[in-house]
């Protein structure tokens, strides 16, 4: 490799895996893993902070304080593993950015939001009767936050077609808070306590973080929106789930009806494909553009996966109030 | 006595009524409240019904004791904060300013407890804690004193006329903290990855939760803002400054590595108490009107969000650099995502 006219970038690695028997360090990447040994790695982490800091390869066997053949070797491998890319300063269109940016790392991204335990602690047995509850109060909340973002992305937009694909999206979705409100009521929840309750600040955070991508960039919002909506498409996982749920921890069919006819809903109204329909109207973006969009999508995927921690961690202790009440001095 | 009526008596939700032996115990925001016989055989009897909430002459009627003693032990429970309850023909007074100090301190320094009892502070003293968490705290810090220039600019554009120069001073004395942090991370990583590192959702959870409030409630604002300054400004007579003084020596003898981080840290511990922003509330709380019951729950509930936040912000940095060490946290383009 020329090291002269090369611009590389690393890849985003989801998770190392250490062999304790020989040293050798997995990277799983979007769509491979690739084995390093431990030599390989070291080499690795020194090369990605500083490719990632903008450094150019010619820099590099300076700042290794390594021959550049050396350097230049290494770098051909790392690259013909998948390690690294080639960066382009090229803007893309959207539809070219959904369909070769986001869709093909979006199964690795709802892999990484639905790996924390309680998903595994819930389908196997080890799981609870209030965890589900405590679930479904957030999930209420979560929905009903709709009303806290969805419409503060379509006050932000300034791309006609996309503004009002968000409008239309909000007037589709603004109420849907009441599935899980008779869902929680089947589980003998008070739909006046869980509207008057205190959603767990990760549930909000939620909320919050939709609001501020809403205030960035419509991109970064719709980015997020997407992945929100990638987590109830595929029937195939989440009907285990819920069957699980009422076979394991005798929850009613009621409690799980309502939310099977909000994804059907969903469904219908194809808010799966909102995302690709908005990328259509975007004719270019730009290298640092679609690096923040796509950031914004995998900070989107780690707040699930901290949301879903917050949910398990609240719920599984008895003694916290279910729903969680807001402070009242005279209460309190 | 029994002339008072009390109506809806009802322990806090933030009190414990427990007994041992001869004793009853109330705890209540961290202190404690012990009531001997024959005191503590009435409020056995009355347990339930405190939990429940009822009225003195139901609970005097249904335990065999007299009005008055349930009231008296009643009033005795209200006067320690422990118990709600309303007395005829009372309205839901106004809390004066000063007074609103010294119940959101109070509540405040009970709410911060969870996070001084962090496991994670242990693990770093005690070097069982990894690279990426004691290399994730750095960074979740510097994050974290980098978004005054969120929520403190953010407080400064939508303040309220009264509060204008509080917060407009607030502002300007902070925004320049977050560069100490950004400076000791230069120790390790360039500046190109400081700043360019997103921080984990718990931070951005904390610093979200700043931005909402500035932009609506100055004052509830500032009551939740103040919880973050009393973890900043130790007393000495806490043993707080011991607690961060172990917690950096461990630090430093486990994670050699991270010596500029720790001065960096010290560095900006020692500026923000040269401030005197410890009095900046008292002061602003003298100087407001009363406020409504439904404010104080409003502000309070602020409050209590912060403290949960800041929680989830040394529980992410703990929980989340376990699961996902990958360290520094960087930003993919495109083809590399």
């Amino acid at each position: 490799m020329n090291l002269d006219c090369l611009h590389l970038l690393p890849r985003r690695v989801y998770a190392t895996r250490t062999d304790e028997s020989n040293g050798d360090v997995a990277l799983t990447l979007s769509d491979a893993e690739v084995v390093l040994d431990a030599r390989g790695y070291a080499v690795w982490q020194k090369v990605v902070e500083r490719l990632a800091a903008g450094q150019p390869c010619r820099a590099l066997p300076a700042l290794l304080d390594r021959p550049a053949g050396e350097v230049s070797q290494a770098l051909a491998r790392f690259h013909e593993a998948g390690l690294l890319v080639e960066a382009s300063d090229v803007p893309v269109s959207g539809s070219h950015f959904h369909e070769h940016e986001f869709a093909p790392v979006l199964p690795a991204w709802l892999n990484k939001a639905f790996s924390h335990p309680f998903w595994d602690r819930m389908t196997s047995g080890r799981g609870s009767k209030r965890l589900y509850a405590g679930w479904l109060v957030e999930l209420y909340h979560y929905t009903r936050n709709a009303n806290r973002h969805m419409p503060l992305a379509a006050a932000h937009c300034r791309n006609k077609p996309v503004k009002t694909l968000l409008a239309k999206h909000y007037e589709e979705e603004w109420n849907h808070y009441h599935f899980f409100s008779r869902a929680a009521a089947a589980m003998d929840i008070d739909p006046v306590l869980v509207r008057e309750s205190e959603p767990l600040p990760m549930t909000m955070a939620m909320s919050d973080f939709m609001r501020q991508a809403a205030r960035t960039d419509v991109m970064c919002y719709a980015i997020c929106s997407a992945v929100l909506e990638g987590t109830t498409t595929d029937s195939a996982a989440f009907n285990p789930f819920y069957e699980k749920v009422r076979e394991l921890y005798g929850v009613p069919e009621a409690a799980v009806t309502p939310i099977y006819e909000h994804l059907e809903l969903d469904g219908k109204y194809q808010h799966a494909d909102l995302f690709k329909e908005i990328c259509s109207h975007e004719p270019a973006i730009g290298a640092r553009r679609a690096a923040m969009v796509l950031d914004f999508g995998h900070q989107m995927v780690e707040h699930i996966w901290l949301w879903t921690d917050a949910i398990e961690r609240y719920y599984a202790d008895d003694t916290q109030p279910l729903p969680r009440p807001r402070f009242d001095a005279a209460l309190d | 006595m029994s002339q008072l009526r009390l109506q809806e008596i009802r322990l806090k939700r933030s009190a414990q009524l427990s007994f041992s032996g001869e004793e009853a115990i109330v705890n209540h925001l961290g202190y404690e409240y012990r009531f001997s016989a024959p005191a503590a055989g009435v409020l056995r009897k009355m347990h339930g019904w405190l939990q429940r909430g009822a009225d003195a002459a139901d609970i005097a009627a249904a335990i065999g004791e007299p009005a008055a003693v349930v009231e008296q032990l009643a009033l005795a429970l209200k006067n320690h904060g422990a118990l709600s309850l309303r007395q005829p023909g009372e309205d839901e007074a106004p809390m004066d300013g000063v007074a609103f100090y010294d119940y959101h301190r109070r509540y405040a320094e009970h709410w911060l407890q969870p996070v001084y009892e962090h496991p994670f502070w242990n693990k770093v003293v005690e070097g069982r804690a990894s690279r990426a968490q004691v290399l994730g705290f750095a960074f979740e810090k510097y994050h974290y004193i980098e978004a005054a220039h969120e929520h403190m600019g953010i407080a400064a554009a939508n303040a309220r006329p009264e509060l204008a120069r509080h917060l407009a001073r607030h502002f300007i004395e902070e925004y320049r903290h977050g560069d100490i942090y950004r400076r000791g991370l230069h120790s390790v990583f360039t500046d190109e990855v400081v700043l360019a590192a997103p921080p984990l959702p718990s931070t951005r959870a904390l610093v979200n939760f700043l931005n909402e409030a500035a932009a609506t409630d100055s004052f509830g604002y500032y009551a939740a803002n103040e919880v973050l300054q009393m973890t900043e400004n130790c007393d000495d007579d806490t043993g707080a400054d011991d607690a961060v003084s172990a917690f950096y020596d461990g630090m430093r003898r486990h994670y050699p590595y991270t010596d500029k981080l720790i001065e960096s840290f010290i560095v900006h511990t020692r500026l923000d108490q040269s401030l005197g922003h410890e009095n900046v509330f008292a002061q602003m709380c003298r100087d407001m009107p009363p406020l409504a019951a439904a404010d104080v729950d409003k502000v309070m509930n602020l409050t209590r969000g912060v403290a949960e936040r800041l929680l989830g912000f040394v529980d992410g940095i703990d929980r989340f650099y376990e699961a996902f060490p990958q360290m520094p946290r960087l930003v993919h383009g495109l083809g590399a995502a």
